[in-house]
């Protein structure tokens, strides 16, 4: 019995109709015949592509003209060459577009835009390769907008190997013979470069955190996942970037700028490129690797391996964090052609400055969290001037300073009070205080106030650490286990070393941290004295414990060793390893020593160990022996800065106007105008006749206003 | 000083090769690197950056991991305190998968905290703890499977109280480092002693030890230094008027 047809299909292709009759009829006919199915299946998989084509030329229809035309200029654009058309397009247009068309729902699909591609007399392969770069804008917009599913990884993660492998591994044009790869002949802007391996890592990283979460798998995907397990695997990522780093042979090119820097004629930085390799030249793999190398150290901090990721900064490190004359100026990218986005200093040194901290390296972090805060600070006041274009990605760098700024904080908080380092940006440390005060003030004070604070900052400012394997999911037994496991059974016999990335390296960092806790309440005690008996000491600290709890009182020789063991752990923290060592200038008799500079060492991992804290102490069997050392009153600096803003005040009066008026109101001029001066007020003087003098300088001796009079 | 933590003298071309190279990470190297680890438990050397190698090869291959390397790294990073190598080992220690292949049970999960626990006492200076800790007889299986083997474990231990007490002091009791060292018998800590090269006093009651960078101090008040250039500009001004 056939159903009636319950609308005509007349109008639509025979082949369409006919398969949409086919369609219907099985219903009609379930179950009946199986020979049918097998019959019509083949049929249907004949119009299949016939049905997809209709489906997207109708989804083609619905793109908007806008759209369409932007896609086309956009293809035209990459297939010239043209740069700054590129940049505008990427920077600006596809933005905007997005927030008008796409805030909700994804870009269209590039099968679907693959037809508009064919005006441009592009070969296959340069369509190819738009395809493939739109795909990395549309997978980006939709793992930023929207809520990326199992298929999408899995494609982004296709994609993104097909970019490197078409950039890496692309066969050398027709008139060579050989079979060496060859570069590319592509242009990009660098922000899209870098916005290609940031992003990169950023999949891996949310794809690795999304994969840990077994219990919330679908059945579906927990098959997808036993099946792909080459898919973002660690070994990929790290071979993508470490293939880039050697294809553009980053580190050999800045180690032969160096050189050349030290050389009487120094050669271009293009000439020193040509001369390393062919793919040197290109600034488009310059550029990658010089990202590269940035986007390893990200890698690695995220897998836990602080070391390794100070380690392949090597070269890129000294370039980029200064410390020697061969440092970065944000101008210095016309001198060495590598590139200087806002967005890779704020995150390179994030991650830099993390590593420090990690390895206890206190004085390092903090130098390199200043860097970067006094660099975001300037480009917050620029912004209102220049207007920057994403706000999204303001947005980004906004969140990775303001953990930057949480990281200063712990870090300041670490290094105990009174060191040398913690004078060194005021600016900094009041914009800290300003935002967190309240916690910066808990973890100081030490005590276990202080590991509560601690805690809260680090889950804060710490990065997304991820598990570098991932659960078993190709071993059903394994899996099975895991989803079974009982969640109270996990917390009673849970092993103090907690497996989540995130809360081990949180154990850590409070272990060390931990251990300084009691350390500040033993420095105030110290601070009194110039020489102390232990015995005294220990008493010091009994009576604060016996303040603090309600512990019986320790016995009086265990507290003078638990007081003695302190003070070697307050030594011990008061040295730390450091890259800039300052060099102490000569000692004379008068014990004055004065600093005559600093000396930095090569790679981010030397140092030589130096001393973060100004109060020093020695133990003579039973007394402790205590020297502070002080910084002299620097007056030099403060005479120095009045003198020439009094001087410039003094020749801007002289360069100014006289001031008319009648001759008879001069007379009252110099009581007037001294007792404006002296009474401080910065108002211009507008009783000489209604001329406004620009507002004085107040000068405590009323120098500005008298000697104005007198020249008069 | 970091110098010789980044690259030992005692690290042989071929680790320094692997080490620095992309070779490290291939599981097939493993072998040379654990055998490298077993050279230095022999005799008394020490390679913070070849055992991380190590360990991050097991991160990302599992099925590579060996949990007597792990221990025997952890243990030898025990001797580098105060420096964070203990902390970076136990950084790269990832999650375990369950049921793993091991042929017998894994001592891991329950010596990690008994290292950690061990770890802290050292970083806070808490010496007597840390021997009365280390001798009682929990520390059995550690002691008889593990720290036996590693020539030496003892005396790195010692070398860590060493640095701490040098620094910290210019005279010190001879019961006071007796218990630091765990060296009971006054013979033996009087070899111990002449061995680094200290003095005892005349009634062998206190030890004296040299003076270095660290346990001299002196009030140091640190002076600005003007330069001539900084100060042509108010020279000048004053010049011309």
């Amino acid at each position: 019995m056939s159903r009636p047809t319950l609308w005509s299909t007349a109008d639509m292709d025979d082949d369409l109709a006919d398969a949409v009759d086919a369609e219907l009829s099985i219903y009609a006919q379930q179950g009946q015949n199986p020979a049918i199915y097998d019959q019509l299946g083949a049929q249907i998989e004949q119009l299949e592509p016939l049905l997809a084509i209709q489906q997207h030329m109708a989804a083609l229809a619905a793109v908007p003209d806008v759209v369409k035309s932007f896609i086309v200029s956009f293809h035209q654009a990459i297939l010239n060459r043209d740069l700054p058309s590129i940049t505008m397009f990427y920077t600006t247009t596809f933005p905007k577009l997005t927030d008008r068309f796409y805030s909700r729902a994804e870009w269209p699909e590039p099968e679907i835009i693959a037809p508009l591609l064919s005006s441009n007399n592009a070969t296959e392969d340069q369509v190819h390769i738009f395809l493939v770069l739109y795909r990395d804008l549309y997978y980006r917009h939709v793992y930023s907008r929207l809520q990326p599913n199992i298929d999408d990884r899995f494609h982004s993660y296709e994609n993104s190997c097909e970019l490197f492998n078409y950039l890496l591994n692309s066969p050398s044009s027709a008139n060579d013979e050989s079979d060496e790869p060859a570069p590319v002949d592509l242009v990009l802007p660098e922000q899209w470069l870098w916005d290609i391996i940031d992003e990169f890592i950023y999949q891996f990283q949310v794809f690795c955190s999304w994969r840990s979460k077994v219990k919330s798998k679908t059945d579906d995907e927990l098959m997808m996942l036993a099946d792909g397990t080459g898919v973002w695997s660690s070994y990929s990522v790290l071979n993508v970037l470490y293939s880039l780093i050697q294809k553009s042979k980053i580190n050999e090119y800045i180690v032969a700028l160096k050189e050349e820097q030290g050389k009487e004629n120094p050669r271009p930085a293009e000439e020193v490129a040509q001369s390393i390799s062919p793919y040197t030249a290109l600034p488009l793999y310059r550029t990658l690797g010089y990202f590269s190398v940035l986007g390893l150290l990200r890698v690695h901090v995220l897998l836990g391996d602080f070391t390794l990721g100070l380690k392949v900064m090597d070269q890129v490190g000294e370039f980029l964090l200064g410390g020697s004359s061969f440092g970065a100026k944000t101008n210095k990218s016309s001198f060495t052609a590598l590139p200087t986005l806002p967005a890779t200093h704020i995150s390179t040194h994030y991650y830099v400055g993390f590593c420090y901290m990690m390895l206890c390296r206190y004085p390092d972090a903090i130098r390199t969290f200043v860097t970067v805060l006094n660099f975001f600070q300037r480009m917050q006041r620029m912004r209102n001037y220049s207007g920057y274009e994403r706000k999204d990605q303001y947005d980004q760098i906004a969140k990775t300073a303001d953990r930057t700024l949480a990281l200063y904080a712990m870090c300041h908080s670490l290094v105990l009070p009174g060191s040398p380092f913690t004078r060194l940006d005021d600016n900094i440390t009041n914009s800290a205080k300003e935002r967190y005060g309240d916690q910066m003030g808990r973890m100081s004070r030490g005590g276990s106030d202080a590991l509560v604070a601690f805690e809260e900052l680090f889950l804060y400012a710490c990065p997304k650490f991820i598990n570098a394997n991932s659960p078993p999911y190709d071993d059903p037994e394994a899996i099975a286990l895991l989803l079974n496991a009982d969640p109270a059974d996990a917390a009673e016999g849970s092993s103090p070393i907690p497996t989540d990335p995130t809360h081990r390296h949180l154990r850590l960092f409070l272990a060390s941290a931990g251990a300084q806790s009691p350390l500040p309440t033993l420095r105030s005690f110290l601070h009194l004295y110039t020489s102390l008996t232990t015995e005294k000491l220990s008493s010091f600290l009994d009576l604060v414990k016996v303040n603090e709890s309600d512990k019986e009182a320790v016995e009086d020789a265990e507290a003078e060793e638990e007081a003695i063991q302190e003070m070697m752990v307050l030594k011990q923290s008061s040295k730390s390893l450091s890259r800039i060592v300052p060099v102490q200038g000569k000692v004379d008799k008068g014990n004055d020593a004065s600093s005559t500079g600093v000396r930095a060492q090569g790679s981010l991992l030397a140092g030589e160990m130096i001393s973060t804290s100004d109060l020093n102490f020695v133990i003579d069997d039973n007394t402790i022996h205590i020297a502070e050392s002080t910084v002299g009153r620097r007056y030099a600096g403060w005479f120095i800065k009045n003198t020439e803003r009094s001087q410039r005040v003094l020749d801007e009066i002289r360069g100014s106007p006289l001031p008319r008026g009648k001759i008879g109101q001069k007379q009252h001029v110099p009581g007037a105008v001294t007792s404006g001066a002296d009474a401080g007020a910065p108002a211009g003087s507008t009783d000489i006749s209604g001329h406004k003098k620009p507002p004085t300088k107040t000068v405590a001796w009323g120098g500005a206003g008298t000697r104005a009079t007198v020249d008069v | 000083m970091a110098a010789s933590w980044i690259t030992p003298p005692t690290r042989t071309e071929l680790i320094e090769n692997l080490v620095s190279g992309v070779d490290r990470y291939n599981p097939s190297n493993v072998g040379i690197l654990e055998d490298y680890l077993y050279h230095q438990i022999r005799s008394q050397e020490y390679d913070c950056l070849a055992n991380l190698a190590i360990l991050k090869l097991y991160q990302f291959n599992p099925d590579l991991y060996n949990p007597d390397v792990v221990i025997n790294i952890l243990i030898k990073a025990l001797g580098a305190s105060p420096l964070p190598d203990f902390n970076l080992c136990i950084s790269l220690l990832d999650e375990r998968p369950p049921n793993a292949s091991l042929d017998e049970p894994d001592p891991l999960p329950v010596l990690l905290p008994v290292l950690h626990g061990l770890h802290h006492l050292l970083y806070r200076c808490r010496f007597p703890a840390f021997w009365r800790a280390y001798r009682s007889d929990q520390l059995e299986s550690l002691r008889d499977n593990y720290t036996v083997e590693c020539a030496g474990f003892e005396d790195s231990i010692r070398e860590v109280v060493i640095r701490a007490v040098k620094s910290t002091f210019t005279r010190i009791g001879t019961d006071r480092l007796g218990l630091y060292l765990d060296l009971d018998s006054p013979e033996e800590l009087k070899s111990y002693i002449d061995k680094l090269g200290w003095t005892l006093n005349s009634e062998g009651t206190v030890v004296n030890i040299p003076a270095n960078l660290d346990n001299q101090i002196e009030a140091v008040v640190v002076q600005e230094s003007i330069k001539l250039p900084q100060l042509t500009k108010v020279i000048a001004q004053a010049a011309r008027s």
